[in-house]
Formats: structure tokens, sequence, C-alpha cells
């Protein structure tokens, strides 16, 4: 993390020791967001793989985008009632 | 949706790296549409009314909506959530880049673009120690070597999630076009494009006014480089020069057209300062400054106006709620411009809306209306605002 100057009006407490931004009152939890993304996109990635051999296995090609929203909005539908 | 390049220097993505690059923009799209919606709500109903009875008042000021909102469960999720799609987005492109370096490097050699290099400039603390939007060696990545161009090219183009044209070029393809409808007769015969980066919003000066030498500075070489190239690569003439835009090395009256994209409010103050009264400077009588930027805090409610800044405290632009904070007219009279010769306005992405949106803007007078809610921001609809001042 560069050392980066602050806005002269930035409240106290936003960042760790290290100068990363921290939301959550535990910090774990700021971690463990990072993890859920980075599983979601591995998983995702093996999603493409399948449909790629379904494909090419004669299925009908499916529209990446769509089927890419209607995976993170499923995934990610739990921190909707925040 | 996520975008594919459409220029030569465009990556050969493996089929997991693309689907890495999918996702972060599919994810990117959850957070700034549905997340912020969320964040929206959960202001107006519990954060705004809560600080409204500790203080007697709502809260006025981007400072205070952030302030407002600090702790509550929307505002942590989303955060969290943009923070890591943001570092998400280079690391989804650096192993293509890494894997493509040599024939990146080749290519450019090859294409023959025209750069010139400054190694006695020292490169500021903005553009190379910070790293601006989390972005892992800021824009002097990799020295003189393709690298830094090509990491921001592709990084911007899973960012943006399409809503900055197939070649990122929407920004100067909306404004050039608008300049061009609005002032038919303003035939600018040399630009200068200050802190181009890779030339993404250089080129469609060059497309609207193919007549003009146009030159596009910088002062991260990497990214020159790689902008030479990209540009030669798509038939354009366009000059890059590594300078820094508050000390230019042209002399008085030397340009019709001083512009900038997504520029200024990476300068600290008094760079910007600086930058401005260069570009005052440096135009002819009867030239034309021309910024892209954010909308400033001035235009707009608390909300927005904390919205826009998220990235001043938690996306490593330090100068970015500073910028905002200031009146871009103020800051064109103090580099030197009549107040009367000072505009700001606002106009659609033309990728969106269509070149016939811009001209109906034109013939209503409309663009002029600053403030409307989908200005600068990458939500599902775009508008552009941008300032300038003429020069007498």
């Amino acid at each position: 993390m560069s050392e980066v100057p602050r806005p002269d009006d930035t409240p106290p407490g936003l960042y760790d020791e290290a100068g990363n931004a921290r939301f959550f009152a535990d910090p774990a939890m700021d971690r463990f967001v990072a993890v859920v993304m980075n599983m979601a996109q591995e998983l995702w990635v093996q999603e493409e793989r399948l449909l790629a051999l379904e494909e090419a296995r004669g299925a009908t090609p499916v529209d990446r985008e769509a089927k890419l929203k209607a995976f993170i909005d499923r995934i990610f539908a739990p921190i909707r009632s925040a | 949706m996520s975008v594919e390049l459409q220029h030569p220097m465009k990556p050969e993505l493996t089929a997991e790296e693309a689907a890495r690059g999918r996702f972060v923009s599919g994810i990117r799209s959850l957070i700034l549409n549905d997340l912020a919606a969320d964040m929206k709500a959960a202001y107006d109903r519990r954060a705004a009314p809560a600080f409204a009875r500790a203080h007697g008042r709502p809260p006025q000021t981007s400072a205070e909506a952030h302030k407002a909102l600090r702790g509550d469960p929307a505002f942590n999720i989303y955060s969290a959530m943009r923070v890591q799609a943001q570092k998400m987005v280079w690391a989804s492109v650096a192993d293509s880049v890494e894997r493509e370096a040599d024939r990146l490097a080749g290519a450019a050699a090859a294409a023959g673009g025209r750069v010139t290099l400054n190694p006695a400039l020292e490169v500021p603390k903005n553009v190379g120690a910070i790293e601006v939007h989390l972005m892992p060696g800021s824009y002097t990545r990799g020295d003189d070597s393709v690298e830094a161009g090509a990491v921001y090219d592709r990084g911007l183009a899973v960012f943006s999630m399409g809503l900055m044209g197939a070649n990122l070029d929407d920004i100067g393809l909306s404004m050039s076009r608008y300049i061009a409808l609005k002032y038919p007769d303003f035939r600018p015969r040399r630009i200068l494009d200050t802190g181009t980066t890779i030339g993404h919003n250089t080129l469609p000066w060059k497309q609207t006014y193919p007549q003009a030498e146009v030159i596009a500075i910088d002062a991260a070489p990497g990214g020159l480089v790689y902008g030479a190239a990209r540009a030669a690569m798509q038939g354009q003439d366009v000059q890059f020069v590594q300078m820094c835009a508050d000390r230019l090395d042209y002399p008085d009256a030397s340009f019709d057209l001083v512009w900038s994209s997504m520029f200024l409010h990476e300068l600290s103050k008094k760079s910007r300062a600086a930058a401005l009264a260069e570009a005052h400077r440096v135009l002819k009588p009867g030239g034309l400054m021309l910024h892209m930027e954010l909308p400033p805090n001035a235009e707009m409610s608390a909300f927005d106006g904390f919205y826009l800044d998220w990235d001043s405290w938690y996306n490593e632009e330090p100068y970015y709620k500073g910028y905002r904070d200031e009146i871009p007219q103020e800051n064109c009279v103090k580099a030197g411009f009549a107040a009367a010769d000072c505009f700001q306005f606002v106009v659609p992405s033309v990728g969106i809306y269509g070149e016939q949106a811009i001209a109906d803007l034109v013939a209503s007078e409309a663009a002029e209306a600053v403030g409307q809610a989908t200005t600068g921001r990458l939500a599902e609809g775009v508008m552009w605002f941008g300032f300038g001042a003429w020069k007498r």
C-alpha cells in the first residue's frame, strides 16, 4: 500500500495500520467479504468452462452475460437486505 | 456487461482470463447499480434521519452524508465489495499483460508511433508513487515498457462495464461531437491533450478535426509508449510527449484547444492551478480550454456528492474530493480567463444515447443543465460533465 495523502476532512478510524480501508467492526469481516467474492469468481470461471464443454458437445450456446447476472444475483441475494 | 477492446493492441485472452474479467464487470454492475440503490435507500430511511435527530438538520455536505452513512450495514457492504472489486479489476488483467509482454513490445516497436520521452523528467508523486484507483504500480509500472499502458487499457475495459465505449473513447467522442456541433466555426489547427495516459480520449479529437496537429502529453512514460503504438495501429497521427501539464514546454499562444479528460482531479490543488494557468498561457486568442471532469459538489445533493467522493477516501484518489469542492469557473478565472468566457455543460454518452441525442441537446441548449442524477457515474445511464473557457 502506497503512502497516500488523504482529504483534509477525512474522519478518523477509516483505515487500519497498513492504510487499508476498513468498514466492519471486526476487521476479519472485511477480509471475509473479499474471500467470498474471490470464491464466487473462481466458481464462475468453472461455470464458463462447463458451458464451453457442453457447447462443444452440441448444447445450445448460452448468453454468458445473462447467465452471469443470474449467477451473481443468486449468490449475493442475502446482502440485498442490508 | 464486459467490453472487448476493438483495437489491434487488444489482449488475446484465454478462456479463463475472459471469464475472470466478465465476472468483475458483472459484480461491479451489481455494486454500482443494485447495492448503490440499496445504500441510497438506507440513507433515506436510516442514516439521514438519524443524523437529523442528532444535529437538528439533515446532512448538508458530502462529508456529512459520509458521516451519516459510516457504519450503516448497506454502506459497509457496498464499500467493502467495491474496494475488493476494484482490486479484482487489476488482478483480472495482470496475467494476460505479463503473458503477452513480448508480443505487445514487438507490436509497439513495429507500429511506429510517434513518442518523445524525457528521462530527465521527475515524475510527480501523484503519477508514480500513489497507487491511484488501487492500481498496483500506479501509472509508472514497468517504467517505459508498455506494461503500465496495457494494464490501464485492459483494466479500464473491465472497470467500465462497456460504458466507456469499445475503445474507451466515449468521453472524447461525446465531448468532441458536442463542441463540433455547438461551435461549428471553431476549427482548431493545433490541439493539446494534457494527462492523456494512453490517448484513448485523445484520438476522437483527431477524428473530429483530422486536419489538426494533435499532441498528447503525460508524465508517465509507459502509457505514452503504449498509447503511441495504440494510436498508430488505429491509423491516427498523434504525437505523444512526456511532459507535465503544470510545466508545459511550449511557447505562449501556440494551441487552439487544450483538453483533458478525468485528469484534473488527480492533481494536487497547487498543480491543478498551475495546469490551468499553463493552459491559458499556451492558448492562442480565440482558443478553447476544455476539461471533462467530475461535477462539483456545489451542483449536487449531499448524498450524490458523497457517492462520488467515496473514491477519495477509499479508492486512493486523494485529491478527488478537494477538486470537487472547488468551483470550476473560479479556477478558470484564477487561471486568467474572463468570467464571461467560462461555461460548463453536461452531454449524454454518444455510445449509449447516440449522436442525435447530442445534436438535440445542442439545438435545445439544454446541455448546460448540470447536476443530473447520472452525471459522472458509471451507472446504467451516463452523462459527461465538462467545463471550459474561451481565451480572448
